[in-house]
């Protein structure tokens, strides 16, 4: 194994080291590929060769039983006519839209106003009601969808809280609740990340602000905003990230129905995958979920490095 | 749980920029403070109510002998936890363990080896590098499944020990970027000092980058296990097998069962949760610390 010593350490350079035609920086060893090679071998071959394979896959016709189950090809743009006029993908996509865009409004809005009243609420409080947010956030996806299903139920714990004790909530109103119900399991996190942001944000400028006679609105909106927003940035595209990935917590509470009225994408991308047996065409419905992330991870990159 | 030190308050270790805050407002107007001060508590109180409903249902079934859907006062039992710690039940918290244990193991290793070089050497295209491995970590992983299906099905692995290192896949990315983030904070010089006394890599990483970093290794390895425990969809798709499925799906299995178990479902929830909260309990401040530098979230 080579020295990692930099050149410009006060022991001088290794022998071998002077060899070597650029002294001006640090060299490559064949170490290093040594200690990269299993963490990238593993996310190419299960994470790069498989969103390949899907989008391969997405124009085939491969299904999960059946004749083509082993005998399958190439099928072109296919899928992709099917795809353009199926009713239940695009009511799904606006499913999708309300279910992401619901999420984030309700988690930011919920999470900022957590974040601030906590700042100056009692201890005890603080410590009750952040820490039920907070498990709420921890809470395994299935064990949070179970707690869901089993409070919006007919009989369940909202019905009884209303008085209309039969009221099936979960059936009645299931996109609304199915998104409350990921808000709720979100919005620990956003409460935690602008907590920190607004703990941090330096007393002086909230003190010029009053001397200055900023009213309270003035406050937030000219001077909390500008400071918290990279914070409140990362957490919405983290939130739609992952409230688009969301399948856990909708299965368990409806799998996608009552009819069609859950059925956000990665639940209609499984139902045709594994239900229907269209494994190709559940593909297909997979990489219009690519690009959707891709467009929010793009995003997410620019704004997690733009200022390390 | 009570213990889990997670509740933003103005002063606290860590994260601080240091010293108490002082709340602008403050002496200034005493009525006025005191009257907002009980509006806000009175709001986080009904905030924090309704956050708690859901829960409640969990813990009171969990100890009633005649659960049902709806929330009573519990005819009190423990026979529920008993219950479930037997048979093909206990065995799918069995696989949960080996699941997350085994996928651990393989993100942390895979991630610290990783991470060093990346916060230490000189690795061409190292920038890029650094994207594709941001970027991994924002993709849905909902999207892998039709493709793994398809890949693991035709090797004839669709079993407990594939779906692991599957599972460290998607744990891995995060935890390169939180342990690099770590190791770039030890100081250079300790690491040439023990070159200088002939330390090879592995010596540097196990004597000197190691110990140093724990905090951050110690919180990669737990959003690792956290990730791996809560997996639902993954091995219930790429785990074949039905002896070797996790207590994720043994969850979702007692919702369908012919005859409704309700306390069984909550006393098995319940106890499925517990590990997830004494490990975040535990690394509450380091996952703080992580993610504030993780450079994702900046104030």
């Amino acid at each position: 194994m080579v020295s990692t010593a930099p050149l410009d350490t006060i022991n001088g350079p290794h022998v071998s080291e002077l060899w070597n035609t650029r002294n001006d920086r640090e060299r490559f060893q064949w170490g290093s590929l040594a200690l990269l090679t299993p963490a990238f071998a593993l996310l190419v071959v299960l994470f790069l060769i498989p969103v390949g394979y899907a989008v391969y896959l997405g124009f085939t016709n491969l299904t999960l039983v059946g004749p083509t189950a082993v005998h399958w090809g190439f099928t072109g743009a296919q899928n992709l006519t099917r795809l353009r006029t199926d009713t239940t993908f695009i009511a799904s996509l606006r499913l999708t839209a309300f279910f992401v865009v619901g999420s984030i409004i309700g988690v930011v809005v919920i999470g900022y106003g957590l974040a601030s009243l906590l700042q100056r609420a009692q201890t005890w409080i603080r410590v009750i009601v952040g820490g039920v947010v907070v498990i709420a956030w921890m809470m395994p996806a299935i064990t949070a969808g179970m707690t869901w299903y089993a409070s919006t139920t007919a009989g369940g714990t909202f019905a009884t809280l209303t008085g209309l004790n039969q009221s099936d909530f979960l059936s009645s109103q299931p996109l609304l609740i199915v998104t409350i119900a990921n808000i709720w399991s979100q919005t620990g996190f956003a409460m935690l990340v602008i907590g920190a942001a607004l703990r941090n944000i330096p007393s002086e400028i909230l003190e010029a602000a009053i001397v200055e006679n900023a009213s309270p609105w003035q406050r937030f909106r000219l001077v909390t905003l500008p400071i918290l927003r990279p914070t409140i940035t990362a957490v919405v595209l983290l939130v739609a990230l992952l409230s688009l990935a969301n399948f856990s917590l909708i299965y368990v509470m409806t799998q996608g129905g009552p009819g069609n009225a859950t059925n956000i994408l990665p639940l209609y991308s499984y139902q045709q995958a594994f239900q229907f047996n269209n494994l190709a065409y559940g593909a297909l419905i997979g990489n219009v979920m690519v690009l959707l992330a891709a467009f929010f991870g793009v995003l997410y990159v620019r704004v997690a490095t733009r200022r390390s | 749980m009570s213990e889990v030190d997670v509740n933003p308050g103005p002063a606290r270790e860590g994260v601080d920029t240091g010293g108490p805050t002082i709340m602008p407002g403050e002496n200034r107007d005493t009525h006025r403070t005191t009257t907002r001060s009980i509006t806000s508590n009175v709001m986080l109180l009904a905030i924090g109510l309704l956050f708690l409903a859901p829960m409640v249902w969990l813990v009171f079934s969990s100890l009633d002998s005649q659960a049902t859907w709806s929330v009573e006062w519990p005819h009190f039992t423990l026979s529920n936890f008993s219950q479930v710690l037997t048979g093909s039940d206990l065995q799918a918290l069995v696989n949960s363990i080996i699941l997350a244990v085994l996928s651990t193991l393989i993100a942390t290793v895979a991630g610290m080896l990783a991470a060093y070089a990346l916060s230490r050497r000189r690795i061409p295209f190292k920038g890029p590098l650094l994207l594709f491995v941001l970027f991994t970590s924002g993709v849905p992983l909902t999207i892998l499944i039709v493709p793994l299906y398809q890949l693991f099905a035709t090797y004839g692995l669709l079993t407990i020990v594939p779906t692991a290192v599957f599972l460290a896949v998607t744990s891995l990315p995060f935890e390169i970027y939180l342990i690099k983030n770590f190791i770039d904070a030890v100081p250079e010089d300790l690491e040439e000092a023990a070159r200088l006394e002939q330390a090879n890599t592995f010596q540097v990483l196990t004597k000197v980058v190691g110990p140093l970093a724990l905090p951050g290794i110690a919180a990669a390895a737990i959003f690792g296990f956290v990730n791996a425990w809560g997996s639902f969809v993954v091995p219930l798709i790429l785990i074949s097998p039905s002896t070797q499925q996790p207590a994720p799906v043994a969850i979702y299995g007692f919702i369908g069962a012919a005859n409704v178990r309700y306390g069984d479902i909550a006393a098995y929830s319940l106890m499925f949760c517990v590990p997830v909260f004494i490990l975040y309990g535990l690394s509450s401040r380091l996952f703080r610390e992580g993610f504030v530098l993780g450079g994702a979230v900046k104030g």
